[in-house]
């Protein structure tokens, strides 16, 4: 197990990577008017940049595990005992495992064009 | 259940966020934001997702997005990541010690060093300028 000095450090690290990439996430919202950016085509062509795609498989896996083991820390504050912590803690890790599986299926395959 | 376990106060004195001043607001607000934010993120993967079903799926999701309603949505999570990300800034910085103060022999009435004017100017500041980039994104969102 990891100690939770070495979580919360994670914790902290994903959260301020997340906002550094976030930001630029956002930016390229505006590189044109807000609801052109969002059109089909448009998106596509953001996927197909390599650059972009690695910006957000990274902001997914960065989210993903300050998400869930935010959701994990506020559920064992709430609660403790050493069958409620494991259950809580595994069941965090399988939502974070599957929502980074989920997502990665998208940006894969958006960004090879396999529409 | 044990004895001990009857005593606590449960989720209901965990969603009163007017105990114990700014600071229990600040840590209410923290938390309920955080929920926010995953769910928001969750159905922000699904609703992307959607384009690999083509255009006419892909339109018709934003077409569910691209309301009132959704433009209100988006608003209230832009809020909700200004107030997480600048309170969480906050809360690193103190764990790290910096703006807490220095230890000393705790006298009465006990106010906790911790919890000093800079640390309630940051929490106000968090939640005014929240409330600005809410301004801002219904401007973007509305105004166009």
């Amino acid at each position: 197990m990891i100690r939770e000095s070495t979580i919360m450090k994670i914790h902290y690290a994903t959260a301020l990577g997340s906002v550094a990439l976030v930001v630029i996430h956002i930016l390229f919202r505006f590189t044109q008017n807000f609801h052109d950016s969002l059109k089909f085509e448009n998106v596509l062509i953001n996927y197909s940049l390599l650059p972009y795609s690695i910006l957000l498989e990274l902001i997914l896996i960065l989210i993903s595990i300050h998400g869930f083991n935010g959701l994990r820390i506020i559920l064992l504050e709430l609660n403790q005992g050493k069958n409620y912590e494991t259950l809580v803690t595994y069941s965090c890790l399988a939502s974070m495992i599957a929502l980074i599986t989920y997502g990665s299926r998208t940006i894969l395959m958006a960004s090879m064009g396999m529409i | 259940m044990n004895k001990h376990q009857n005593n606590r106060a449960g989720i209901r004195a965990w969603l009163n966020p007017w105990r114990y001043g700014i600071e229990r607001f600040a840590y209410w607000l923290m938390r309920i934001t955080g929920i926010g934010l995953l769910i928001y993120f969750i159905i922000h993967i699904y609703e992307t997702s959607s384009i690999l079903e083509g255009k006419e799926i892909w339109n018709k999701m934003l077409d569910l997005t691209q309301t009132t309603e959704g433009h209100i949505i988006l608003i209230l999570v832009i809020g909700m990541a200004t107030f997480h990300t600048i309170n969480g800034i906050r809360i690193m910085l103190g764990h790290g010690g910096i703006g807490i103060g220095n230890a000393s022999r705790p006298d009465y009435p006990y106010i906790p060093k911790s919890q000093n004017m800079k640390n309630k100017l940051c929490i106000y500041a968090s939640v005014g300028l929240a409330a600005l980039a809410m301004l801002y994104g219904a401007e973007v969102m509305f105004g166009e």
